[in-house]
């Protein structure tokens, strides 16, 4: 009985707090600054899933140089990453795989489907091992189509996710 | 997931009571799109498996559903750094089947595209498997800074960066549009200039050389046994290049040599890969100065007459070979691909015995497995 | 140079049909540096051994499985060549044979040729020949859990393939 009512109060006192915590994050600056630093650091997830990765490390070069806008290819951990790009063509033997590595992504966490091949099948669109529709996988922020997408289209793309952070909730 | 893993056919080392297994997955900072089953012993691999088709997308039975110039894009897409090669070794039988020989400039103009091909296949090897797998990211940020500068040359004579879908049967799409060869000419002579730098800072660097040297030993014999293409025979010891046993394009009127190291050892894998760099750019050089003039392709119709034809190639990963079986129709009845990076895939397990995990990557990149091309 | 003489091509066939002759039912040149022999699945592996030890073809480049439904037959095609032997260098010899589409069953050739290996693990999985002898006879490419029927067959149609 009096575990119970001191569950309820537990329970009272974290609602209210994290009422707090909304609150002053929901002000104009504190969301601005959580944003920004979160639009800064995002950092992709080592896994290549096909043919559009030659592009992506064209992007990483040094002709476009990401790490301006804080996108490093760290070899930390997976809990560090923010940002899956799903690069090509997904097949069901991956996709088991890439979902699992979505999982794993801490949250804030990010999708970027690039090629025609993640963003709807392309070239491979009647293979018998291949998965057409990655949206249903996990909820796709960015689309880039092109096979593959050129480097800068790329980065235009991750522009674009950058534009989409800065205005989104920070407790989305 | 998958069940335990099964020794793999070259090693005998069961799971005992001081080994655990450890699964190197797709997502790993130095593996590509393919998983690598270790079984690890301290710090010793005494027996590893590989688990591929992460990326099989069924190419050859796809291939049977289009017409021979439809099939183009997807068959040149498992090797996207090096995309003229596949698609080469796709049209020579197909040539052979319908009779027609090539003109001698559609020959000069598909072998420039290949051996720029071939640059920029090697760069892209040197900045992500022989860079970042061996942690010298400066090799990356270079490999990409020069190799971008021939994907633009690439760009201006085909239209497209990477898949160039340049050569349907019978002979190139296009020229060589007006003032290539003086934009090539001068890009050799940059490019002639940052080979040494290459090898001063990468390549004859004392660290990388203490981390492959006698790493990963494939002698001789081994090396024929298990049937490696490319430069992982070349580095081996086996001079064996097929732009010289079976000159197709334009290689029986150029004049290279075909680097060869006897010692085995993953060192000798990337200098042959170097010096075949430098032996692109002398071709390329002669190409350019002995074009000929005239037509560049022949009209080959759709439909090829009955018949069974292979024709081979030399990619930047080894010998590609195609066989195409025809029935008379405007779709092949059957499409086979033996390329370099399946084959040298025997190798991996031959080589991850009694190493330590950190030689894991260099072996790995010294044999620049291509997951995209072996799976298809 | 020519020479009155046999080919080289003409050489490799004449040396295996005379130590096989029943086993060799046929042998053709396509063109220079190409030829084609076809024999009996039963002599498999003392063929491949003799090609081996005696002539010095050396490697196998590829196994292929053709399907032909209407004649009731699954093709094996072996690619081999010679990393070695400096005057059949260039060479590629193909190896054919027949095997009846019920039951498509041949001995392994990796005992000889190691290179064979993951050849014949992938013509197992796409086309459903059994290699006996094989020591790791189990799938490759395909998904961790397909059972289904082997992909590259011709009757086992995908609905949503060449629907264009």
């Amino acid at each position: 009985m009096s575990q119970n009512t001191l569950q309820d109060f537990a329970d009272v006192w974290i609602g209210k707090i994290s009422e707090l915590v909304k609150t002053i994050t929901g002000t104009g600056p504190v969301k601005y600054l959580i944003n920004w630093s979160r639009m800064y650091a995002l950092w992709p997830v080592h896994i290549t899933t096909a043919c559009c990765s030659a592009e992506f490390g064209a992007m990483m070069g040094p002709r476009l140089d990401p790490e301006r806008f804080g996108l490093q290819a760290v070899a930390g951990g997976l809990r560090q990453c923010d940002l899956l790009i799903v690069e090509g063509t997904v097949t069901k033997k991956m996709a088991k795989r890439l979902k699992i590595v979505y999982e794993q992504m801490a949250k804030p966490r990010y999708v970027i489907a690039m090629g025609d091949c993640a963003c709807s099948g392309g070239l491979f669109h009647d293979s018998y091992s291949i998965v057409n529709d990655v949206h249903k996988l996990f909820p796709i922020d960015v689309y880039v189509p092109g096979c593959p997408p050129r480097p800068e289209a790329l980065l235009s793309a991750i522009v674009k996710l950058r534009e989409k952070i800065r205005r989104e909730e920070v407790f989305a | 997931m998958t069940a335990q893993p099964t020794p793999s056919p070259t090693v005998t080392r069961a799971a005992g009571p001081s080994t655990l297994d450890v699964s190197v997955g797709p997502q790993h900072p130095g593996s590509g799109h393919m998983r690598i089953l270790i079984r690890v012993d301290g710090d010793y691999i005494v027996s590893s498996d590989p688990d591929i088709g992460y990326v099989h997308r069924g190419c050859e039975k796809i291939a049977e559903y289009r017409n021979y110039v439809s099939n183009i894009p997807h068959l040149e897409r498992p090797n996207i750094a090096d995309a003229i090669h596949l698609n080469w070794a796709y049209v020579l039988p197909i040539e052979e089947l319908h009779g027609i020989t090539v003109p001698p400039r559609g020959r000069y103009i598909a072998t420039i595209a290949a051996e720029m091909n071939r640059i920029m296949s090697h760069l892209y090897w040197m900045a992500i498997m022989a860079g970042v797998f061996s942690g010298h990211t400066t090799a990356f940020m270079w490999g990409f800074g020069d190799r971008d500068l021939f994907i633009e040359l690439a760009e201006m004579l085909t239209g497209a960066r990477l898949t160039y879908s340049f050569l349907p049967p019978g002979g190139p799409r296009r020229d060589l549009p007006y003032g290539f060869e003086h934009r090539l000419t001068k890009l050799l002579d940059y490019f002639e200039k940052r080979l040494p730098e290459y090898d001063r800072i990468f390549f004859s660097n004392p660290l990388l050389v203490a981390r492959t040297k006698d790493v990963g030993i494939l002698r001789r014999e081994e090396a024929v046994k298990l049937g490696v293409v490319g430069p992982v025979l070349r580095g081996s010891g086996v001079k064996y290049d097929v732009r010289k046993l079976e000159p197709y394009g334009a290689y029986a009127d150029l004049d290279f040599e075909i680097p060869t190291f006897k010692e085995g050892d993953s060192y000798s894998r990337f200098r042959v890969r170097f010096e075949e760099m430098k032996q692109s750019v002398s071709i390329l050089r002669q190409a350019l100065h002995n074009i000929p003039k005239g037509p560049i392709a022949r009209k080959a119709p759709l439909a090829v007459p009955e018949g069974e034809a292979t024709g081979r190639v030399e990619s930047s990963r080894g010998e590609i070979a195609y066989m195409i079986i025809s029935d008379n129709s405007d779709k092949p009845y059957r499409v086979k691909i033996m390329n370099g990076s399946f084959r040298n895939l025997i190798a991996l397990p031959f080589l991850l015995r009694n190493v330590h995990v950190a030689d894991m990557p260099i072996i790995y990149g010294s044999l620049d497995y291509w997951p995209v091309e072996a799976d298809r | 140079m020519s020479q009155a003489g046999p080919s080289r091509e003409e050489t490799v066939i004449n040396q295996l049909k005379t130590r096989f002759p029943e086993a060799i039912k046929d042998g053709k040149v396509d063109r220079a540096r190409r030829l084609t022999i076809t024999f009996e699945k039963d002599h498999v592996q003392e063929i491949a051994r003799f090609m081996r030890d005696e002539m010095g073809f050396d490697h196998v480049k590829g196994v292929a499985g053709v399907d032909y439904p209407t004649h009731k037959k699954i093709e094996v095609l072996y690619f081999t060549g010679s990393f070695t032997k400096t005057d059949i260098e260039d060479l590629l010899v193909i190896l054919k044979t027949e095997l009846p589409r019920e039951n498509p069953l041949i001995g392994s050739v990796t005992s000889i040729w190691q290179s064979a290996h993951f050849h014949e693990r992938e013509t197992f999985e796409m086309f459903g020949v059994k290699f006996e002898g094989h020591p790791d006879l189990r799938k490759l490419l395909t998904l961790d859990n397909w059972e289904g029927p082997p992909p590259m067959l011709k009757d086992i149609k995908f609905p949503e393939m060449g629907q264009r």
